[in-house]
């Protein structure tokens, strides 16, 4: 559906998008993830044709961007980061506009119209003036506008940010549920977003695409000796030597120790080896009996500062 | 063309909304209303320069406020993203915006004919003359729209738009004071680029396809350059 192939944006004196290639099946909801200013946005707005790559190549459905514009625009529907609306105008006119716009029929314009209106929620509020309506719904005008010609490829940049989270929890299904129809790029810096919403994540950093791939196998991918997060009666010290007479543990921190006869500690473990058991029977021998275990995978939050920070290994070292 | 019909439209309508555009309107028929009044009563006599001879000037002022907004605002408001990532070429873009402006001029030039209807009552008016300096008239304002149309492709600031699309129509203006300080043929050259110098045979009740032609590429030449700066922002 979507080929992305060396992409460049190159700006004098500052960072660019360099070398960015990837592409999207249809029907897959893929996130987009990376601090801000990494060029999440800009290569969106390559990827919509409202900026032009310095090299490298947008196809939609096999097209080029740049020959084929117009019939590759009709195919995509975008939603900016701040949602492009005329505040001056009602809702119905707004959508009419766009309807022109984007070249859908006279005829099913109204009834085009009306099937966003609902599947957005704002039906009942056409008469209105933009500039009188809140932000959420500023929000869901913004995606109305972007499926209202019934795009192939949705592109949403931060589609969820400055909402309540009653408005997040909304958009968020609406978008699951415009995924099952279109094909659906979207950015965002907020993680569980992506680990709830998306099926593929492409992370950036720096003008770089760093990574590409499911979210959970991503964090396992990641995850370099998993950690256990453990509560245990008995004396801190005492309880920190025997953990690491464990072979197998890599290191043992204390993270708090609420009385001398209590302690919480973190764990972590080499590589892919299940140690619970082993650690539940010596400190059971040592008559230092567990409160609480659990075993903490990688979230995408770590993945992601692993992958963006630099110092992400001196990090964990500290 | 439906495109063109469409922004065109919905230009008009933040015309009708936008509250810079009845301060331009409040301005220029106060002014206007105020010079003819005093030099009809003064001269006691009927004479249909009166009416246009004014406007020209008026124009200067009330472009750039009638403009500024086409293009800044978009940029401004974010909404360009909205029409780049539309299958609407930039021509089409800029067409529609300048119909718009172009009908508010046939609005403003419309409304002023109630001052020939005064003359009128008072004792015989030359339609004939008044048509072709209403024609100049408005070819002059058709040409300077075009010029503010330009300077709102360049800046996202109203503001910054406004004093620019001033400033080019200013030193077209000024082109008629050099040449009256020139003689022979570099007179005559500064002559041909004044849009001002361009109006006075309109004025006399002259219509000559040479300086319909002039108009009709400076329109060309300043839509084209906002073509050229719209597609040039892509290149960011």
């Amino acid at each position: 559906m979507l080929e992305v192939r060396n992409l460049s944006k190159r700006y004098p004196g500052r960072g660019g998008i360099e070398n960015i290639r990837f592409s999207v099946d249809r029907g897959e909801i893929v996130g987009f993830l990376g601090p801000n200013g990494a060029g999440k946005t800009t290569t969106m707005r390559m990827i919509t044709g409202y900026l032009s790559p310095t090299e490298g190549e947008v196809r939609v459905d096999g097209q080029l961007m740049t020959e084929h514009s117009s019939k590759t625009k009709t195919q995509i529907g975008y939603l900016p980061e701040s949602p492009p609306l005329y505040p001056e105008m009602t809702v119905e006119d707004y959508l009419r506009f766009v309807a022109d716009l984007r070249e859908v029929p006279v005829r099913e314009q109204k009834h085009r119209i009306a099937d966003v209106l609902e599947r957005t929620g704002i039906t009942g509020r056409e008469r209105q003036l933009i500039r009188r309506l809140s932000k959420g719904y500023k929000q869901r005008l913004g995606l109305a506008q972007a499926i209202l010609h019934r795009p192939d490829l949705l592109i949403l940049d931060e589609p969820t940010t400055g909402l309540d989270p009653k408005q997040i929890t909304e958009i968020r299904e609406l978008i699951r549920e415009l995924g099952e129809k279109h094909t659906v790029l979207l950015s965002t810096h907020i993680l569980p977003e992506v680990e709830m919403i998306c099926k593929r994540v492409l992370i950036i950093d720096r003008g770089r695409l760093v990574e590409d791939d499911r979210p959970e196998r991503l964090a396992r991918r990641l995850e370099q000796g998993s950690t256990l997060s453990l509560e245990v009666k008995g004396k801190p010290e005492a309880v920190q030597e025997k953990l690491l007479s464990i072979s197998g543990v890599k290191r043992v921190d204390v993270t708090d120790s609420p009385s001398k006869e209590r302690v919480k500690l973190l764990v972590t473990v080499q590589n892919e080896t299940d140690l619970r058991e082993r650690i539940f029977y010596t400190l059971a021998e040592e008559k230092m009996p567990i409160l609480e275990m659990q075993r903490r995978d990688l979230s995408l939050e770590d993945v992601f500062l692993k992958l963006t920070t630099s110092e992400g290994g001196s990090q964990a070292d500290a | 063309m439906r495109k063109i019909w469409s922004l065109f439209r919905k230009e008009l309508q933040l015309y009708l909304f936008s509250p810079t555009s009845y301060v331009a309107f409040a301005f220029f028929f106060l002014v206007l209303g105020y010079l003819f009044s005093t030099a009809f009563l003064g001269a006691q006599r009927v004479e249909e320069s009166m009416v246009y001879n004014p406007m020209s000037l008026l124009f200067l002022f009330v472009t750039p406020m009638l403009t500024m907004r086409l293009l800044s605002e978009e940029f401004r408001q974010g909404t360009d993203e909205l029409l780049f990532t539309s299958p609407i070429n930039v021509f089409q873009l800029v067409a529609g915006k300048y119909l718009a402006s172009v009908t508010v001029v046939v609005f403003l030039l419309a409304v002023s004919l109630i001052y020939p209807f005064i003359l009128f009552s008072y004792g015989s008016v030359d339609w004939g003359k008044l048509s072709a300096a209403y024609l100049g008239v408005f070819l002059l304002a058709s040409a300077m729209m075009a010029v503010g149309v330009f300077a709102s492709s360049l800046s996202a600031s109203q503001m910054v738009a406004g004093i620019t699309s001033f400033a080019i129509l200013l030193a077209f203006w000024l082109i008629e004071s050099v040449s009256d300080a020139l003689y022979g043929g570099s007179r005559e050259l500064f002559q041909k680029f004044s849009p001002i110098f361009h109006l006075n045979d309109f004025e006399q009740g002259i219509v000559d396809v040479s300086h319909v032609l002039y108009y009709l590429v400076f329109v060309l030449l300043f839509l084209g350059l906002s073509v050229q700066s719209l597609e040039k922002r892509r290149w960011r």
